[in-house]
């Protein structure tokens, strides 16, 4: 039997299969004797555990185990809502109070700032590993350009060839 | 109630309750009642007495500052009885990091020697009467590894499912089933071998 197979016999046994599965596994055990032997198994070492703790008693008197504990509590959290209601350390408070002001002072700048679109945007270049891309948009005269480039596609005669002086995929310098 | 009432004829949830309003003679009742119960699992998990009564302490002390949370979806031993748990388990994963990796470590997942045991037949432990019945699962229990034991004590004692038991230990459920199917192998390996040293 292999361990996959023990594994679900076992979840059977434990009552941890959908009723479906479970279905199929007693359904495969009815001609399955090793199968029916290790579930046995299980059932027996399972059923003998049971609530079979064994019952121990503390090694010491009830006052003095007590007094232990107390000690502790005392030290550490006389109350239980003491966890609850601890004030902030200092630092916390510090930044508590810093990341107030900083949040203030984003709304107050995003508030005072009028809201002016440029004119112009300079021009974008992006590389990707197969493609490049080089936009240009000039507000003014309400115009877009975009130029796209396969540099592997390219044929560049020396005399058009754009400079790429700093990449083997040929970046556009723009002034 | 006067915090000076004998408070041994309250019921637990009285108790608590008191207790969480700051009443520490009536957490004290509490400790009172079920300490032998918490020690008892945190001697389960350990197997060392020192390490089981600290133990046991510190969970009653992260009881007493819990307490608040404590809102009676369970009975209050049953909720001490997972955080005495939880820190055995941490105690254990210490011990582990601590541990070096040894043949025996390695063999847990794979099941080691319980791969190639004979099914144990007829059933080792029938006839024993229940003080007898503990006895010879607490012996058994103690010649386990941490992990195999750790696992059937959350699954036989503590009735928890796979899923419980793989959030608790920090592992899959894959692992579970594996550590608590060799676990029960070896146990009943050894309630046979304790059968037949009785026996002669």
């Amino acid at each position: 039997m292999n361990h996959n197979l023990e594994l679900k016999l076992q979840a059977w046994v434990d009552g941890e299969l959908s009723p479906a599965e479970a279905r199929g596994v007693g359904e495969a055990l009815a001609s399955d004797a090793e199968g029916n032997s290790f579930a046995a198994e299980l059932r027996s070492v399972r059923a003998a555990m049971a609530g079979q703790e064994m019952p121990r008693s503390v090694p010491e008197t009830r006052d003095f185990y007590w007094s232990k504990i107390a000690r502790q509590i005392e030290r550490e959290a006389p109350t239980p809502q003491a966890v609850h209601a601890r004030p902030l350390a200092g630092w916390q408070r510090w930044l508590a109070s810093a990341a107030g002001f900083a949040a203030l002072a984003c709304v107050l700048l995003l508030a005072l700032k009028p809201f002016a679109p440029p004119t112009t945007f300079d021009e974008i270049s992006a590389t990707g590993e197969g493609m490049e891309a080089v936009t240009f948009h000039d507000q003014s005269a309400g115009m877009t350009v975009v130029w796209l480039q396969d540099p592997s596609q390219v044929e560049q005669p020396a005399s058009d060839a754009m400079p790429a002086p700093d990449s083997e995929q040929g970046t556009v310098e723009m002034e | 109630m006067s915090k000076h009432h004998d408070k041994s004829a309250c019921s637990d949830v009285d108790l608590v309750g008191w207790a969480q309003k700051g009443d520490m003679t009536a957490f004290e009742e509490l400790v009172g009642r079920h300490r032998d119960k918490i020690y008892a699992r945190a001697y389960s998990m350990m197997r060392n007495e020192d390490e089981a009564l600290d133990l046991s302490q510190e969970a009653w002390v992260k009881g007493w500052q819990r307490l608040v949370q404590f809102q009676g979806d369970s009975s209050f031993v049953t909720w001490m009885t997972r955080i005495v748990i939880n820190l055995c388990l941490d105690q254990l994963r210490k011990h582990k990091r601590q541990r070096a990796e040894s043949i025996e470590a390695m063999e847990e997942e794979s099941g080691g020697v319980e791969r190639h045991m004979p099914v144990i037949t007829p059933n080792p432990t029938e006839g024993l009467e229940r003080a007898e019945l503990r006895v010879r699962i607490d012996r058994a229990l103690g010649q386990l590894s941490h992990e195999h034991r750790t696992v059937l004590v959350l699954h036989e004692f503590e009735e928890l499912e796979y899923k419980e038991i793989a959030k608790r230990m920090g592992c899959s459920i894959g692992t579970v089933m594996s550590r608590l199917f060799y676990a029960r192998r070896r146990m009943a390996s050894l309630l046979a071998a304790l059968k037949r040293e009785d026996s002669r």
